[in-house]
């Protein structure tokens, strides 16, 4: 942590003109902001957590204390309770500022066990909430599933009404030979957060990750997220959608590593951005020397509901072996003319039409989500914004 | 009784090139007419026109069932009676063929218990159960996508039905099906009106009325007799029999254009 805190003081802080940064403007309420020590009052169930039914455990993280945690299935641990080597820390601390606060400022964490060849059915569940006003948390999670096991986690990020404050959380996600993890994070915090999440999962031999990303909340939040397929034959599949509202800033940097032979991966990615809001996404397939028999695919489709609100897309490819499939395709664009010209030829009204298109679109990535049961609810969020936006008589 | 249709002195223009060039029509309820043009005539045009796509210069009058349709938005007309089915339905990636049916069956008054019950009753009549709960013409096969557009059409009703090169891209059979499809749709409560360039169609089915359009107008109305006279010899024959001369980029076309499959008409 002392080494930490001297790497976090060492950097500087961005100044926006860094690569990092380039399609976002940088204004993170870093200096105005003090680490929290003792967690606030927890917010109250919203509509993802309430719609949870089934579980195989539950943690509740304030403020980045995990005030509450426990599982009949996964063995669930704090960090007092780690000893340092366990640690699955693959953010190096001079990744970046934020990082680096991370490892200097983290003062609990929650790990998470999945014993080797245990099925766990239902998921776990973590409620991840900010709550104190203008506090820097730095909430850490750590799933290690072990080899042939099975296991669901769904983190949901929530924070107090109105309030400004930073969430920084790291997730670390290791799949042992054979694992086979299914995760979902439900980002809905409200909209005078900031959040950086850096993500990363780490795929053994024939390891499978399906990976769902939902971001509705937040002023800015970003999610650095890196998928490191080291396993041969390992596959991860990253499903996901974002819709921005308001003055929204919604930014998703993405890394897909191959480095294990026969390894797969796909990247499916939808959003919309509607009032004066924006989404970025980079999105980098790294395909590594050694990693013969690679397949690989990035898909990133943007619509823009407002002529204020801007989407960028930016997929990219590194790749150092011959033998690969890969591919990529990314779209930002209003809705399309023809389909909402056909729906009206039978009869439906622009707005009818237009909610419907909307709803299609989403419908194709929540349909692939990785963990059942939340479709309505998801849906039900990204539909209310798209409808209160509409009744305003902002579209086009 | 006003008929289903009355088209008088259409014209239609696009970036000021004449496509339309005062094209009068009637088709009567409980009647099936057949439009036959070569490539270029203005047959798809003139689909585009009724519907209600916007980017032309309209003039001249249609009336649907005696109400002026010309100055109506698309979705507007469509409720009013008016549903063309396209040459190529569009793939909305995400929407289902049962939602969206239901969606616009209530869009046209019809109370969700009736569309419910339409929508089982038709698709199994028309045989789209299987991708009755799939994303709207995604990943269809030809003959699929049009007893879809068939389908919609018989749970909405509507007073007339444009069908706007129904038989293109089908095998033989498919164009079979597709033809007494529209047959079995024939009804006193609607009149219909197949757009065409391609004869073989109407081999299964038995239109009241045959149209020819050449260079934007009917030059030409007919029964049965007009379509032998079209298969036997082409749009020359009747343009020869009416005297009319080809103009100089028509004159460029093979003659045989009429049994050629093209997917894109103007």
């Amino acid at each position: 942590m002392e080494a930490a805190f001297e790497v976090f003081s060492k950097l500087e802080e961005p100044t926006g003109a860094e690569e990092d940064w380039r399609y976002v403007e940088y204004n993170l309420p870093f200096s105005r902001l003090a680490p929290v020590g003792e967690p606030g009052s927890p917010v109250p169930p919203g509509p993802f957590v309430g719609a949870i039914e089934a579980t195989s455990g539950k943690a509740l993280i304030v403020d980045g204390t995990v005030v509450e945690s426990s599982s009949d299935q996964l063995v669930v641990r704090r960090l007092v309770d780690i000893e340092p080597e366990r640690l699955l820390n693959r953010v190096p601390v001079d990744h970046n500022k934020l990082a680096a606060a991370h490892a200097a400022f983290a003062h609990d964490g929650l790990f998470l066990d999945v014993p080797e060849g245990a099925v766990v059915e239902n998921p776990f569940l973590i409620d991840l909430q900010g709550v104190t006003p203008g506090a820097a948390s730095f909430p850490h999670i750590s799933v290690r599933v072990g080899e042939r096991a099975e296991a669901s986690v769904i983190v949901v990020y929530r924070s107090a009404p109105g309030e400004s404050l930073l969430m920084v959380p790291q997730i670390h996600l290791e799949l042992g030979q054979g694992a086979n993890l299914r995760f979902l994070s439900l980002q809905n915090l409200d909209h005078a957060a900031t959040t950086v999440t850096h993500q990363r999962v780490v795929l053994g031999r024939d390891a499978t990750a399906r990976i769902g990303e939902v971001g509705l909340g937040g002023d800015f939040a970003r999610l650095d997220l890196a998928v490191e397929l080291e396993g041969d034959g390992s596959s991860a599949e990253t499903v996901g959608l974002y819709f921005g509202e308001g003055t929204q800033t919604l930014d998703y940097r993405m890394v897909i590593r191959h480095a294990g032979k026969h390894t797969s991966s796909d990247v499916f990615l939808k959003g919309a951005v509607e009032d004066e809001s924006q989404s970025v996404f980079t999105g980098l397939l790294r395909i590594e020397k050694d990693a013969v028999g690679t397949s690989t695919f990035e898909t990133n489709r943007n619509l823009v509901l407002s002529e204020g609100a801007k989407a960028n897309s930016v997929p990219n490819l590194e790749i150092l072996c011959d033998d690969v499939v890969c591919g990529h395709g990314s779209s930002v664009g209003p809705p399309d003319e023809e389909s909402l010209y056909y729906l009206q030829s039978r009869g439906l009204p622009l707005p009818t039409a237009e909610r419907l298109l909307i709803k299609g679109f989403f419908q194709e990535v929540i349909d692939r989500l990785p963990i059942g049961g939340m479709e309505e609810p998801i849906a039900d969020e990204v539909f209310r914004r798209f409808v209160a936006h509409q009744s305003e008589g902002q579209v086009a | 009784m006003n008929p289903a249709l009355s088209v008088k002195g259409l014209t239609a223009s696009i970036a000021s090139k004449e496509i339309l060039n005062g094209l009068d029509l009637e088709v009567p309820f409980g009647e099936v007419h057949a439009i036959m043009g070569p490539n270029g005539s203005g047959k798809s045009t003139l689909c585009h026109v009724l519907t209600g796509k916007e980017g032309y210069e309209v003039a001249g009058s249609a009336l649907l069932d005696g109400v002026e349709i010309l100055d109506l938005p698309v979705d507007e007309r469509a409720r009013l009676g008016l549903l063309q089915s396209f040459q190529y339905p569009t793939e909305v990636p995400g929407v289902r063929l049962r939602d969206f049916v239901y969606e616009a069956a209530v869009a046209h008054g019809v109370s969700p218990e009736e569309a419910e019950a339409r929508i089982d009753k038709e698709a199994a009549r028309f045989g789209v159960e299987r991708f009755l709960d799939r994303s709207l013409n995604d990943d269809l096969s030809g003959g699929e996508k049009k007893r879809s557009e068939i389908f919609q059409m018989a749970v909405l009703r509507p007073k007339m039905a444009l069908l706007d090169e129904i038989d293109s891209g089908l095998d033989i059979d498919a164009v079979r099906q597709v033809a007494e499809a529209v047959e079995e749709m024939r009804s006193p409560e609607m009149g219909t009106l197949m757009i065409t360039h391609y004869s073989r169609i109407l081999r299964y089915m038995t239109p009241d009325r045959i149209h020819v359009m050449i260079d934007g107008r009917i030059v030409d109305s007919g029964e049965r007799e007009l379509a032998d006279e079209l298969e036997a010899g082409g749009y020359e024959s009747v343009r020869q029999r009416l005297g009319l001369t080809r103009p100089a980029v028509a004159a460029e076309r093979r003659p045989s254009e009429f049994f050629t499959e093209t997917p894109f008409d103007v």
